[in-house]
Formats: C-alpha cells, structure tokens, sequence
C-alpha cells in the first residue's frame, strides 16, 4: 500500500466503505425494513443535530487517537494488535491516578488541570509500559508480536475487568465499576453543551497527530522507525539498533494508546467500568490505520468516518426498529475491505477506472 | 508426538505443574477433592473441550498451509447462531434430534460458503491477513446477534433442543471410564475421531506433507508440480468448516443460542488458537492444550458447589499468560516460515 498514490488510496478508502454501506443496505432489504429510511437514519444520526455533531467528533477522537497508535507501529513494521489492551489499562491508569491523587490537591479549576494532567500523564506511562512489554518480548524473545498483543488484550480487559469489579470498585456501588472523579476534574464544556464531549479534547487529539506525523516524518527517530521497518538492511548499515528501535516503537505506540484512554476516562466516561463492555476502539483502529494508509495525517478523515458510523449506531439503537447489531456488522465490513486493496485495485483495472496503473 | 524434543518437554511440563499446582493448593488448604474432581466434572471438562478442539484443529490447518486464520472466532459465532437459527426454522417450537442433526450439517455447509469467500479474498486477492481475520471477528458480532434478533425478537433464543447423550449398552457400565466415554454427547466422541484423524492426515500422508510444505517452502512444492494456492485454499476452507462445526457443537451441547455481550462463543475461537500454539502445531497437542483449558473453565463451577470462592475472571486469564510465556521462553513455536505470504506461482 506504500506504493499507491495518495488519489488510489483515498479511492479505496471510499469504495471500500461505500462497498459496505451497500452490502448493509442490502442486508436491511432483505430483512423487512426500509433502506432509504435506514441510510436517513444513518446521516441524521452521524451529523443531524449539534448533539449528533458532538456525539460523532466524541468517537472520533477516539479512533483518530487509537488510529495513530497503530500507525506508528505499522509505519515500523511492527503489528501492535494491542492497543485496545493499551487503550484499557492507560485509561484505568488514569482514572485510578485521580482518584488518588485528588485528596492532596486543592479543588476547582486549579486542582482539575493539574489532575487532568497527572491523570493523562499516569496513563501515557501506563500504555506504554504496556506497549513496551511485547516489544521486549519480541525484540529479546523472539515472540511473534501478533499473538502476544491480542493476548495482552484479553489480560489487560480481564485484569481492570477484575479489579473494578472488587479491590478499586467505589464505595457502595452497585455495578462492577471505580468511583467518580471529581466534578471539577472535567473538560471546559465551549462550543457544544454536553457533558461527554469537549473540543478541548479533540484539539488534544490533533496536536497529539501532528507531534506524531512531525516525529515520523522530521526526526531522526522517526526515520529510524520507518527504515527498519521497510528497509531491514538499509537500517542495520546504517547503524540502527534493531531491538531498541522495536521496544521505542512500542513504548510511543502505547503511550498514544494511554493518550486516548486518558481522555475516554477524563472527558467521555468520568470513572472506570468493566473493559469488556467500553467498545472495541483499539480494534476498529487497526482498520481506521490501514484506511489512512497508515498515515497519521490521513488517520483524521479515517477516524471521522468510524466516529460517524459509531454516532449513526447510538442513534439507530434509540430512534429505529432496525437491530443495531447492523451497524457493527456493516464497521466489520468496511474493515474487512479495507483490508483487501487489490481487490478495489483490480476491480479498477478490469472496468478502465484505474487510469495510470 | 515427539517427547524428546525440548519444547514439548517445556509445554509437557507446563500442563502437568499446573495440575500438580492445583492438586498441592487443593491438599494444603483441605478441599474435599473428592467432591471437586468427580466423575461429571471429566464429562463437562471434555464436553467444554469439544469446541475449542474443533476449532483449534481448524485454525491449526490453515496456518501450517501458510495462512493465519484468527477468524475464527467469528467463524465459530456464525456457526452458532446459524445452527440455532436452522433449527429453529426446521423444527419449529419443539424440533428433535434429527433436526438438530440437520441444522449442524446445513450450518457447517453456511460455514463453507463464507470460508470460501474468506479464503478468496486472502489467497487470490492477497488481503491483509490479521485485518481480514479481525473483521469476520466484528461481522460475526454484528450480523450472529442481528440473525437472532430477526429470527426471534431478541438477541437471546428461547430453549432448543440439546443434544442427547449416547449410551453404549454395557461399556457404559464401567467405572469412572464407562460413563466419560460411552454415556456421553456423540460429539465429544466425533472429536476425538477429528484429533486421531487429523493427526495422521497431516503426520502420515502425502497430502499432509503437502500441507506443510505449502506453509514452509512453497517454492519447493511448486516445483515439486502441487498448486500451493490449492493447498492453501483446501487448508482455509477446512478451518472455517471446523469452526463453523465448532460453533454448531457449541449450541448442540447448550441447547439455546446466546448474543449478549461477546456472543455464547465467548473467546472460545482465540483460545482454539492458544490451544495449537501451545499444542505446537500439533492436532492431538491442540487438543489436549483444549482439554486442559476446557477443565480449567469447569474447575471453577466445582469450586463453586463445594464453596470455594475464587475470581473467575483472573482464573480465566490462564492459557493467555502461559501462552505469552510459552512463546518467549521457548520460542521453538515456530510458525511456519511462509506464513502470511501470498504466493504466486512463476511460470
């Protein structure tokens, strides 16, 4: 995919989604309901009103955040499928920092920066460290880092799994779940009113791609990174050390993964809950990445879709007859043709739209 | 299998510590072991194994052709909810055996005709294998519970039909053996047959030598005049089969179909693939890595009766850490070489 141009990869992208909508489409006909209906309900839920707005932008962050995480390793050559296991304890890291630390601090607007701030900062830490843990498997172990990253994913869902439900559950709930973070500890609410989304964070999320495509693109470091993931021998001339660069590519991988719970727990959730059931962002991600050719610029028009797409599924739950289940199964879609480029590419071929190739 | 060799030794070893180590908590702190480890609790240790097995011979196929199955789990709640789905539609409120029967065959069948555009879409259009794996995962939790709500209102089915146990008369008269393996579900014995014979299909004959050739130097089966892309479609198209049996099985033995959450399949297709790779690649080694992760998840019901509180979900977490741990100290897990890369053939 590094070879397409940026026009063949953005036609994919939009084949591969519309491909898709309409498989979905398909499906919701032959099951009894309105299509027409059923896309409306799509586009009204996705960006209908400002709460739709802000709803979409809420996941989008989200799966921008997560998205870069798994560029930065693909772009390496290395396949972190954890970072929903990252996602999940830097975010519990996060929760769990506040909580604790909130009693030394003073309260109100002060006391809620400076928290928000070790909060994110205890998850970067603790998602990366989580990151690091497979590259050090890999690069000193020789273990295949596909498997252990989906096996860390599963550790790291069952483990907060466990220790919201019992040690860190907050006094007197009912459900498996932390205590709340303070009122103040909360995100400036401008532009949009509501409690779960503020573009504070999404303007975090932006400066977060753009010190990541400025680190892949303008550093040494970054230029390390990509060389040894597609030019093994070029970089060991060079004098790159393989392993190190494994482990760094991991560790930054999983910080950007801390980043993006740290927000989930600071602006969207405002306390800690079973990890089984917060959505599989980490996941989609691998799809958003690959949608962006993993580029981490191009990460924010592929995270905006799957934000859309998300926002279209909260509303299609509440407001149609239509089983939301739909809307799952049109993402796996998308992410399954995603994954299959050739596909689109020799489809092109074969109907004369390809053009140059 | 091969008992001189290290690894085999290591995982060998790995799977009896754990039982010693539970034995030796069980002894020091006093447990009634006799009511822990009773004679029910070997038959649903084998009947929780059946499915994990199954899917782990599956997925173990394809990835010694050379490609990496980790849909599997998605195969496997396809064919769950498509069993039930069947069985619903042919024998209505009250279907029988025979329906159930035919429902597992029609859904197997379903099974195949996905794999088969699965394995179209990773072998002749070279798609991204973990993506593509990931995905069925996500199109199987979208679109399994989206069938049972569209078959039964709700993402949960009512009470089906459970598969019946086999009795054989006298056999079954046996201690401890008799009603194991002769008063059992027939799947558990149908799994059994799927390991022996999975084991010398590929250990034993030239096709199983094909097999893993097409995973570790399709050059030299090329050359040697086999299609290593036929292989490999043969070797896809059986996982998804077997994990789609896997799933059927799965419903069969709970009589009703579950959607909540991660579906009634419940991870139960990623522990088939920690299940070989513990199992080295290795049918009958996958299936009693499945055996020992099927007996640990019934472990817990029997502490549960005799009183013994234990958390669930850290318990769970077992064959994942040891896999991880498996890999790194002994890395004689050797995936195969050519795996995940497509090949085309040059002439």
């Amino acid at each position: 995919m590094l070879n397409a141009s940026v026009g063949e990869r953005i036609a994919i992208a939009a084949a591969s989604t519309t491909l898709a909508i309409l498989i979905g489409l398909l499906v919701v006909a032959f099951a009894g309901y309105d299509p027409a209906q059923f896309l409306g309900n799509v586009v009204v839920g996705a960006f209908g009103d400002a709460n739709a707005l802000a709803r979409t932008l809420k996941f989008t962050t989200l799966f921008i955040l997560t998205g870069v995480a798994v560029a930065i390793a693909f772009r390496a050559g290395v396949f972190n499928i954890g970072v929903q296991g990252q996602f999940v304890v830097g975010g519990f890291a996060t929760v769990v920092a506040i909580l604790q630390l909130a009693p030394f601090l003073p309260t109100g607007a002060t006391g809620g920066v400076l928290l928000m701030l070790l909060g994110t900062v205890a998850g970067v830490i603790a998602g990366g460290a989580y990151g690091a843990l497979p590259g050090i498997l890999k690069a000193y172990g020789d273990a295949n880092e596909i498997v252990t990253t989906i096996m860390l994913n599963f550790i790291a869902t069952g483990v907060v799994g466990y220790l919201v439900d019992g040690p860190f559950r907050g006094e007197g709930n009912r459900a498996p779940n932390t205590a709340r973070i303070p009122e103040y500890v909360s995100l400036p609410r401008v532009v949009f009113d509501v409690p779960d989304f503020s573009v504070v964070g999404l303007a975090v999320t932006l400066a977060v791609v753009v010190g990541i495509a400025w680190v892949l693109a303008r550093t040494r470091f970054g230029y390390d990174m990509v060389t040894s993931g597609h030019q093994v021998a070029a970089a060991a001339f060079s004098g790159v050390n393989a392993k190190r660069t494994v482990v760094a590519t991991m560790t930054l991988s999983g910080m950007v993964a801390g980043v993006a719970g740290a927000l989930f727990a600071i602006m969207i959730q405002g306390y800690y809950s079973d990890p089984a059931g917060i959505g599989t962002y980490g996941f989609d991600a691998i799809a958003v990445s690959l949608l962006a050719a993993n580029n981490p610029l191009g990460v924010v028009p592929a995270g905006f879709l799957f934000g859309a797409l998300d926002s279209a599924g909260s509303h299609i739950r509440i407001n149609s007859d239509v089983p939301v289940q739909l809307i799952d199964g049109i993402i796996g879609l998308v992410v399954l043709f995603v994954a299959v480029p050739e596909l689109f590419r020799m489809a092109a071929e074969r109907t004369g739209l390809g053009g140059e190739n | 299998m091969d008992l001189s060799d290290r690894g085999t030794q290591l995982r060998l070893g790995a799977a009896v510590g754990t039982v010693l180590l539970v034995l030796a908590i069980a002894l020091a702190r006093g447990w009634p072991l006799a009511d822990i480890v009773t004679v029910g609790f070997v038959e649903r240790t084998l009947q929780a194994a059946t499915p994990i097995a199954l899917a782990s011979i599956g997925g173990l196929y394809a990835e010694k052709s050379g490609v990496f199955n980790i849909g599997l789990e998605g195969f496997m709640i396809f064919g769950a909810a498509n069993t039930g789905a069947l069985v619903w539609i042919i024998g209505g409120e009250s279907p029988t055996q025979a329906d159930l029967w035919v429902a597992m065959g029609l859904a197997v069948a379903l099974s195949i005709a996905y794999t088969v555009l699965f394995a179209v879409l990773l072998i002749r259009y070279k798609a991204n294998q973990i993506v593509a794996g990931l995905a069925v995962w996500f199109i199987g939790l979208g679109f399994g519970p989206f069938t049972a709500v569209l078959v039964w209102g709700n993402r949960n089915s009512p009470g089906l039909v459970s598969m019946t146990d086999v009795t054989v008369p006298g056999l079954a008269e046996i201690p401890v053996v008799g009603p194991v393996l002769f008063d059992t579900s027939p799947l558990v014995l149908l799994t059994i047959l799927v390991a022996v014979a999975a084991w010398v299909f590929l250990y034993r004959t030239r096709y199983g030598y094909w097999l893993q050739a097409a995973g570790e130097n399709p050059e030299a089966l090329d050359t040697a005049g086999v299609n290593v892309n036929r292989v490999r479609y043969a070797a896809v198209i059986f996982s998804g089969a077997m994990a789609g049996l896997a799933g059927a099985v799965l419903l069969a033995h709970a009589g009703s179909f579950t959607g909540t959450g991660q579906t009634m399949v419940n991870g139960r297709g990623w522990i088939g693939i920690v299940a070989y790779l513990f199992g080295n690649y290795n049918p009958l080694g996958a299936a009693a890595a499945a055996l020992l992760f099927g007996g640990l998840d019934m472990l817990q019901i029997q502490f549960q009766t005799v009183g013994i509180q234990f958390p669930n979900r850290l318990v769970n977490l077992f064959p994942y850490a040891a896999v991880v741990v498996v890999l790194t100290v002994w890395s004689s897990t050797r995936m195969p070489s050519a795996l995940g890369e497509p090949y085309e053939s040059e002439d």
